[in-house]
This record gives C-alpha cells, sequence and structure tokens, in this order.
C-alpha cells in the first residue's frame, strides 16, 4: 500500500503551519522528514496518521493493506505511550484484544513481536523496571505487531541517549533488512536520516513547505558513518537546514 | 444533717423577711451572672430582676441566655455564669460529680391539681392506636439526648405502664417538634405551654399527664458552682432570696391567681419582655399563661424526687455508681421535702 | 602554599525521611503525661479524663458487648452510605471527564453541593428518607459523593493524554479507551480521593447519628458529650480514631495491590 499527499495545507486559526504539500510515500520504504523546529512535521504526521484534519488538501492510500494487517496506519509515539499498569506482553496485547484475533493467535503474535524486538525474556516486565531503549523497543514491538501498512514514527529516538540511539538504529535497520516495512519518519536528526532514509523531506521552517526532497540509494544495511556518500548528503542536509533554522531564529526572535 | 436543717430554715426565714436591710451593705454592688433560658418555667428571675429584688439585695445582675439546658451547666461549671435553673440532667450530675456544681433549690414542680407537663402522641400514631400511655409498648419517645429529663419521664412512664419503649435522640427540642408533627416519632413529653398550641393545632394528641406518672416531680432545680455554694454563703442566700420573691409574685399571679386580674396580667407583660418576644403580646399571651407550672416558694427543694431522678440515672447507667446525693446537693440552703 | 581546606557540606535538610517509631513515642509520651497531670491534679477531672479509665472504660464496652452494639450500626451505616456515594461519584465524575455536555452541566452543580454543610440537611433529609436508616445513609451518601465526584474528574483530567491518542492511533474502541486506557490510568488520583471522602464518612457518622440513633458510635459519644462523662466521650473518639487509621490502612493495602505498577 503507497500512501500520497496532495496539496496539503493547514492552519491553526490565522497561523499557517503546512503549506502546499505534496509527497508520495512508496510501499517498503521509509521516508525521513526533517526540518526546523515548529515547522509542521509532528502535524504533518498526525494528518496521514489521520488522528487531525487538513484545512485543504488529501491524503490518499493506494491499493490495499496486506491482509493480516490490523491497523494499517500505525503510531511510535517519541514518548513510547506504554501503559505503566500493564506489562511488556500486556501493552502488545492491548492493541490486539478488541481485533478479531484468536487468543492463540494473538499469544503468537506477541511472542513473534518479541522476539524480533530482542524482548522475549521481558515479557512480564512492568514498563518501569525497563530502559528508555527498551521501552522504545516495545512500542515498536507494539507497532509491529498489528502488522502495519505504514509506520509513522515521530521522533522516536529522540527522547534516548546516544549510544542507546545507535543500537535502536542498528535495530531498525535489522528490522526492516528481515523484513522490509513502509514509514514516515519525523526527526531533526540529520545522521538518523541519512541512516534510515531511503527518501528525506526537507521541509522549510513555517508555514513547512518542501523545500527538497533527497533520495539515498545505498542498502540501508550497507551504510556506515564512515561511508563518504552519506557524509556529503548529510553535509548538504546541514546546509538546507542552517538556513532554515537560521531565518526561523531570527523571525521568532523578530516576534 | 439536723444541724444543716435548722440552718436552712433560718437562712430562708431571713431571706423571706430581712433580706434588704442584711444583704445591702455586705453586698453592694456585686457583680452576677445568671443563666436562663427564655421559657416561662425561669420567671422567677426576670421577676426578681424586673421588680427590682436582685438590686434590693446588692447583686448587679446579668442574663445570659442559652438555647438548651446542657450549654449552660457548663457554663456554670466553667464559671461564665453563676446561677441557673435547669432540669437534674445526667451531664448535670456528672458535673456535680466532678465537684464543678451543685444543686442548691428547687424550681419548677409538678403538682396536683395545677396543669403541669404533657404527654403527647404524634398524629400519626394516634390514628393507629397510641390514645393512652399504656399503649406505649415498642413506640419511639422523642428525647433530646440520653440522660435528659425526657428520657427519665419517657423511661418512668413506659416503666409504670410495664412496656418498653425505643428511645429517639433529637438533640433539640425544635427537631422533635418538627419530628412529632410529620410523624417520624411517636411519643414525648413536655411542659404545658408548648404541648397545648401544638395539641390545639391538632398535628400532636394530649394523652396523659406526667404528674399521674411522676407525682410531686422536681422538674427543675436552681444550682450553682461548687465555690459558690461552699464559698459564697451571702451572695448565694441573697441571690436565693431575691429569686424566691420572684417566684412568690410568680405564684400569687399565675397559678394560685389569689393575686387578681391586674397582676396577672401585669406579670404576663413583664415575662413576655423575655418569653416569645418575637409574638405579639396577645399571641404570646396563652402560652405564656399556660405554662405557668409552680415554682417551689422558697426555692424548696424536693429531695425525694432528687433521690428518685438520681437513682433513675444510676439505675441506667448514665452516670456512675459512686454518686450520692451529697455530691449533687447542697442542701444547706432552702428546706427540704 | 594554601591551606587545604574540606569544603563544607551544605546540601542537608528538606528531605523526609522515615524514622520508625518515632510517632508511636510521641504518642506514648503524650498520654503518659495526661495520665500524670490528671493523677498528680494539675490536670482538673474537667478538663481532660484519665487515659487509664478511657482504657478501662474501652475495656468495659468490650466486656460488656456494648462495643460491638455501637461499633455494627455504624460500620454499616458507613459502608452503605459512602458506598452509595462514592458509587454514584465515581460514576458523575466519569462522566464529566468523559463528556463536554455532562461538565457543563453538572460542574456547577457540584460546586454548589459541595460547600454545603451536610449536617444542615439532615432535618430535611429526615422528612424525605424517614428517621432511622434511610436518613442516615443520605447523609453519609451525599457527604461521600461530592468530593468523590471532583476526584473523580480531576483524575480522569489528569490521564496522559498521549495515552489515549495512542489508543486511538490504533483504532481501539471508545469503550477500550474508557476500560483500559482512562480508568485505570484515574485510579490513583480516585483512590486518594477515596481517602478524603471515607474521612469525610467517618466525620459525618456523628451527625448522621444526631437525629433518631439508640446505637453507634455517633450516637454514643454525643451521649457521653450530653452527659458531661468525659471518659465514654474519648472512648468513643478513641474508636472513632481507630476507625479513621483502619479505613486509611485498608485503602492503602488497596493501593499497593492495585497500583503496584508505580514505582
Ligand atoms: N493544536 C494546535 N493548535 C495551535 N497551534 C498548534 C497546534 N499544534 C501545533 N501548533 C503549532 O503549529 C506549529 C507546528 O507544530 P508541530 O508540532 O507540527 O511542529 P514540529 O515541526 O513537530 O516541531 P518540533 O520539531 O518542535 O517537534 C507550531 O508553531 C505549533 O506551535
Ligand atoms: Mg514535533
Amino acid at each position: 500500500m503507497d500512501l500520497t499527499i496532495e496539496g496539503l495545507t493547514h492552519r491553526y486559526d490565522a497561523v499557517e503551519v503546512l503549506s502546499d504539500i505534496s509527497l508520495s510515500i512508496p510501499s517498503g520504504r521509509i521516508v525521513c522528514i526533517v526540518g526546523p523546529s515548529g515547522c509542521g512535521k509532528s502535524t504533518l504526521l498526525r494528518m496521514i496518521g489521520g488522528l487531525e484534519r487538513p484545512s485543504a488538501g488529501r491524503i490518499l492510500q493506494l491499493g490495499d493493506p496486506p491482509a493480516d494487517c490490523l491497523n494499517p496506519l500505525t503510531f511510535v509515539f517519541q514518548d513510547f505511550a506504554l501503559l505503566p499498569w500493564r506489562s511488556v506482553a500486556g501493552n502488545i496485547s492491548l492493541v490486539l484484544e478488541d481485533r478479531a484475533v484468536s487468543r492463540k493467535d494473538r499469544a503468537d503474535r506477541i511472542a513473534d513481536v518479541l522476539a524480533r524486538t530482542n524482548l522475549s525474556d521481558f515479557a512480564n516486565a512492568l514498563p518501569r523496571q525497563l530502559s528508555g531503549g527498551m521501552k522504545q523497543r516495545v512500542a515498536i514491538a507494539r507497532a509491529l505487531a498489528v502488522n502495519p501498512a505504514v509506520m509513522l514514527m515521530d521522533e522516536p529516538l529522540s527522547a534516548l541517549d546516544a549510544q542507546t540511539r545507535e543500537l535502536l538504529m542498528d535495530d531498525l535497520v535489522g528490522l526492516w533488512t528481515r523484513t522490509p516495512f513502509t514509514a514516515v519518519y519525523v526527526t531533526h536528526n540529520l545522521s538518523e536520516a541519512v541512516r534510515l532514509g531511503h527518501k528525506i523531506v526537507v521541509l522549510s521552517r513555517r508555514p513547512g513547505r518542501i523545500r527538497e526532497v533527497v533520495e539515498i540509494d545505498t542498502p540501508l544495511d550497507q551504510r556506515d558513518a564512515t561511508d563518504p556518500d552519506l557524509a556529503r548528503a548529510q553535509d548538504h542536509l546541514w546546509q538546507l537546514m542552517r538556513e532554515e533554522a537560521k531565518a526561523a531564529d531570527a523571525e521568532l526572535a523578530h516576534g | 444533717m439536723t444541724q444543716f436543717t435548722r440552718r436552712n430554715t433560718l437562712g430562708l426565714m431571713a431571706g423571706a423577711a430581712t433580706l434588704p436591710m442584711l444583704g445591702t451593705p455586705a453586698l453592694a454592688n456585686t457583680k452576677l451572672v445568671v443563666g436562663a433560658l427564655p421559657f416561662t418555667s425561669h420567671a422567677a428571675s426576670f421577676v426578681a430582676y424586673e421588680r427590682g429584688y436582685f438590686a434590693e439585695a446588692g447583686l448587679d445582675v446579668e442574663f445570659k441566655f442559652f438555647q438548651a439546658a446542657q450549654p449552660m451547666a457548663v457554663a456554670i461549671a466553667s464559671g461564665d455564669a453563676d446561677y441557673a435553673v435547669t432540669a437534674i440532667s445526667g451531664g448535670l450530675i456528672s458535673l456535680a460529680e466532678k465537684g464543678a456544681t451543685k444543686v442548691i433549690g428547687g424550681a419548677l414542680s409538678e403538682e396536683k391539681g395545677i396543669d403541669g407537663q404533657k404527654i403527647l402522641a404524634s398524629d400519626a400514631a394516634f390514628q393507629a392506636g397510641l390514645t393512652s400511655p399504656a399503649q406505649l409498648a415498642g413506640k419511639k419517645w422523642a428525647v433530646t439526648q440520653a440522660g435528659s429529663s425526657f428520657h427519665y419521664m419517657g423511661s418512668k412512664i413506659a416503666q409504670a405502664e410495664g412496656v418498653e419503649v425505643a428511645f429517639t435522640p433529637l438533640q433539640k427540642v425544635g427537631a422533635i417538634i418538627g419530628a412529632m408533627k410529620s410523624g417520624q416519632v411517636d411519643a414525648w413529653s413536655i411542659v404545658p405551654h408548648i404541648a397545648k398550641p401544638l395539641a390545639g393545632s391538632g398535628a400532636v394528641h394530649i394523652i396523659g399527664d406526667v404528674a399521674v406518672y411522676i407525682p410531686d416531680y422536681q422538674v427543675t432545680t436552681v444550682f450553682t458552682s461548687a465555690t459558690n455554694a461552699a464559698d459564697e454563703r451571702a451572695k448565694t442566700e441573697a441571690f436565693l432570696a431575691a429569686f424566691s420573691k420572684g417566684a412568690d409574685d410568680f405564684n400569687a399571679a399565675l397559678v394560685d391567681k389569689t393575686a387578681g386580674e391586674d397582676a396577672a396580667e401585669d406579670m404576663v407583660k413583664l415575662i413576655h419582655k423575655y418569653v416569645y418576644t418575637d409574638r405579639e403580646y396577645e399571641k404570646a399571651k396563652p402560652g405564656i399563661v399556660n405554662g405557668a407550672m409552680r415554682i417551689n416558694a422558697g426555692a424548696a427543694l424536693n429531695t425525694t424526687s432528687v433521690q428518685d431522678q438520681l437513682d433513675w440515672f444510676k439505675a441506667e447507667g448514665l452516670v456512675k455508681d459512686s454518686v450520692t446525693m451529697d455530691m449533687l446537693v447542697d442542701t444547706s440552703y432552702v428546706s427540704t421535702m | 602554599m594554601a591551606e587545604a581546606r574540606q569544603v563544607p557540606f551544605r546540601g542537608g535538610g528538606f528531605r523526609p525521611v522515615q524514622k520508625r517509631g518515632v510517632g508511636l513515642v510521641v504518642f506514648v509520651l503524650l498520654i503518659a503525661v495526661v495520665e500524670w497531670g490528671t493523677r498528680a491534679g494539675w490536670i482538673s477531672s474537667l478538663t481532660l479524663p484519665k487515659p487509664s479509665d478511657v482504657a478501662r472504660t474501652l475495656i468495659g464496652l468490650w466486656q460488656s458487648g456494648l462495643l460491638m452494639q455501637h461499633v455494627l450500626p455504624s460500620l454499616s451505616r458507613l459502608a452503605v452510605g459512602s458506598a452509595m456515594g462514592v458509587t454514584a461519584g465515581i460514576g458523575i465524575g466519569v462522566l464529566i471527564g468523559l463528556f463536554s455536555l455532562a461538565r457543563a452541566g453538572l460542574v456547577p452543580l457540584v460546586a454548589a453541593l459541595f460547600p454545603i454543610p451536610k449536617i444542615a440537611l439532615l432535618p430535611l433529609f429526615v422528612i424525605w428518607f424517614g428517621i432511622d436508616e434511610g436518613s442516615k445513609y443520605a447523609l453519609i451518601a451525599l457527604g461521600t459523593f461530592t468530593p468523590t465526584v471532583v476526584a473523580t474528574f480531576g483524575a480522569v483530567d489528569n490521564v496522559d493524554r498521549t495515552l489515549i491518542r495512542m489508543g486511538q492511533s490504533f483504532g481501539l474502541p471508545w469503550l477500550s479507551i474508557v476500560t483500559k486506557i482512562v480508568l485505570p490510568g484515574a485510579l490513583p488520583g480516585i483512590l486518594s480521593g477515596l481517602r478524603i471522602s471515607l474521612s469525610i464518612g467517618i466525620i459525618l457518622l456523628v451527625a448522621a447519628e444526631m437525629l433518631g440513633a439508640q446505637y453507634g458510635i455517633g450516637a454514643y459519644i454525643l451521649e457521653a458529650g450530653s452527659l458531661y462523662d468525659l471518659e465514654r466521650l474519648f472512648a468513643g473518639v478513641v474508636i472513632l480514631s481507630a476507625l479513621g487509621v483502619t479505613v486509611s490502612f485498608l485503602i492503602g493495602r488497596v493501593e499497593t495491590r492495585m497500583l503496584r505498577w508505580r514505582s
């Protein structure tokens, strides 16, 4: 299932937040969205996920989600959004309980996603017993459990420390390599964008419009920090971002 | 005991005859606070004040008004009031037992031939067959609190009829009247000036007289702090003498009716300054006249009745068994019956 | 060379540390002082009763079976009344928390009910619900209802919105969001509200037993007060305190059981 965004514009009262965004999200690819703070990245993601209605424009699903997909558009939140009173398995079970899934199928799915995120030993742990990285892995496992057509990830690693972030990125790459998934990945961390993105969309400062779309063809599992192409791409992104960020800063200062 | 009695008589004679002479020099402008409820039963103090008997005795009296007898007893114990008149209650006995208060004289009495306290049935209970105290078995008898005079009366009446009643505490007389009218409780006993208007309105029915069950019931007594009784003889005697003069006027005007129509009218007017002040005189008058029960001459105290009440409180476990008449009563001031 | 000095520590205090048994020592000390004072006479028997007499009164109450005669009616009044008040309070509180219409309509009503001294309504309740148990249940129910409502809708409001968004983003049905996310999330707030509600229920017990109660701890205390019997008065107060401590302990147990997920 592909997604297409056509002429999407959004304003909160008089403030225009997003302006004329058109974008396609092809199946099996990771699309990263970067841009200065406040440019509307999260808003855009919420609209893609149907949690908010755009002022103008539309979001189209092309084709049907896979047959065993329970929740085509599935979020992974920055702050994990785990229920503190449910165990790891219980948190995953939560999103399956109201579906037409047999008890056995549910248990299988839970076991499967826990195995894929290396959490099998922690099925009965409570969220407060887990580290930040593990919590986010639970959140990712939960998203995987519904077999989403598109994963919508809003800065999923930004609440984590640098080392954990690195490890989790490796995990994501591993997950994708084994079974490619579709994702829209919002971040303001450019090295994340070049590590994970097949396509990197740079938004301008508010009102966010598409400044440039950078495509990186290197397969995900072959990307590493020393790759000069990646370094160049990151540098290029940074130049784009810097201008926008500077301008955004100056605008804020002038009210 | 004989010695006490002789002194009583002497004191009484002195009080009645020679007090103005005797009191004035010794007690010039002695300030004292008298606790009172705005009821006709407290009229003796009002008369003594209005007719200058307190002033003649050298007492500069100030009234402190209460809404219930209970806080008045506590005020005497704490020294916020010096003398007061109230029914004998468990609270009063407990305070006496702690050496705080003493009964020094008698006031209101039940007396054959004089209209006294009435036994009431709520209309609902009356319609259901409660037409005499004999049918009280299992009924709800209203009391303000356990150990109040209402409790005593209800218990004595039930005992005499050989029945059990359920005592229902309602804290305030106002609440009892409300509960009687709405039929939430079945029976109660109360002074005539409250009983008669209630019965007149049809909301309750008078089904008997308390005096039949508790003859010569000493309903209220004069009491003071133990300190006053022991150490302030002159002041206490002066108070009792003036109080007695007030009582004599009151009895003559409204109870024995020997003083004539005009005196009765004057008396009602005087009392109206304190009682039913929220009603016009014409409306207040029947209430005051109906409420006139004898206030003992010379504040004489019916110790037989007091003893009976004390025994009842002990038997009910409301006060300690160790309380004796001597703790409760100082009989050295007035004559006893 | 410069003199070497240790950096002075200045970070102490302002941090509650658990000190076991201190509360008990203060308690025992206080009682000992009162016992001494009443025995020696510098506390008059009008001021305070002898603690040992209070203890004897309590033992007497226990041995004569009167204790249960007073405690059981009170407990059943507290249980029935607060069960009604708390159930209704949680129900209405959740409605207010979930529906804007309920909020707009009921919050002002609850705000108007809250400050009414419930005791003032007792005579009215006697007319409405009868002088027997009905009016007592009603008084305690109303008294526990309002704080429960306020605590409940506050707790629902405080449920992490991102958790609710998460539920919606996974397509959970409305009822599941309420029962699996909103209610468990509001539980800590509801339980701490329950502490306050039940304490108010205990306070109202005395008020409820003012009218028409022959037995009950409240009636016992009122009777002792009117008899100026300080031993019984204090014995009654001790029973009420014990009831308060027990209720608080039970809620604490429920909290540790149901809120084990909190750190
Ligand atoms: N519900 C709302 N009502 C009004 N304004 C909003 C609302 N949500 C977001 N905004 C405004 O819209 C703009 C875009 O917000 P958004 O959260 O999408 O930015 P962002 O790109 O995700 O920023 P960041 O990088 O800080 O997460 C911001 O200026 C924000 O203040
Ligand atoms: Mg954002």
